[in-house]
């Protein structure tokens, strides 16, 4: 395989591993009032993909086994004799936080993958003449 | 004859080099966020040059020339430790890889320029 094929197909995993953080990230934003939620979080590991290259790959979505927040609402249908009920244990700063790295990492892997191409066609021009 | 040669075996060189160095750059920005992941550098091209102005250091065993050495010889950056482990500098890799793309730029023009000479000599356009 040519380097840029490599390189390529390790920028693909690089832009996988992005989206598949997003969506577990937009799940934890999505549920932040549901009660009982514990927010998901992703493992990023290096998995080899070409002969001297390695890219990257999300590992098992694990939960977050943090203290769930106690709300006091006493006219809640999960209300305890306190009046108290867990909510999840999202932390929106957290979350936004999270997601924007992501997106400035996806934004420089789709970068990587434009300028990869540039380069291999450049090759390509040289051959048509 | 043979200079000519060498000048388009260089720029190949060259052209390869710098393919690999856009692969390397592309893995560290796939592992901008991988825990414990060390960023790889690939040395300069002239540094891959040997003493005598004939050919380059073979770093890969399908180069054009010269030993069969399969040991690419990278490095890892040490400086900005992440807390996760990780020294990937997004930034650093984004001059890393314009400065691979432009060597393979110039490469292509140089053995493009060459190309046309050797046309030129033979009488064609």
């Amino acid at each position: 395989m040519s380097a840029f094929s490599d390189a390529l197909s390790v920028t693909t995993t690089g832009l996988q591993a992005q989206a598949a953080r997003l969506r577990v990230l937009s799940e934890n934003i999505a549920n932040v009032d549901t009660p009982g939620y514990h927010r998901k979080t992703i493992p990023f590991e290096v998995v080899p993909t070409g002969s001297d290259v390695s890219g990257v790959q999300p590992g098992d979505v694990r939960l977050d086994r943090s203290e769930l927040t106690r709300i006091h609402d006493p006219a809640h249908p999960l209300a305890d004799g306190n009046g108290n009920y867990d909510g999840s244990n999202v932390d929106l700063i957290i979350e936004i936080a999270d997601a924007r790295e992501a997106q400035r990492s996806y934004e420089a892997n789709l970068k990587m993958f434009q300028q990869t191409r540039e380069m291999s066609s450049g090759l390509m021009d040289l051959l048509r003449r | 004859m043979f200079q000519n040669l060498d000048v388009f075996r260089t720029a190949m060189a060259m052209a390869r080099h710098a393919g690999v160095k856009q692969a390397f750059s592309a893995q560290n920005i796939a592992n901008a966020d991988t825990p414990g992941y060390r960023a790889r550098d690939l040395p300069e091209f002239r540094d891959t040059m040997r003493e005598s102005l004939m050919g380059q250091r073979a770093t890969r065993e399908n180069h054009l020339n010269g030993s069969t050495t399969r040991t690419l010889d990278f490095s890892e950056r040490r400086d900005a430790l992440d807390p996760n482990g990780n020294t990937v500098s997004l930034e650093q890799e984004m001059v890393s890889a314009v400065g691979a793309q432009r060597q393979h730029d110039r490469a292509l023009a140089i053995y493009r320029n060459n190309l046309n000479i050797l046309r030129t000599s033979l009488g064609r356009k």
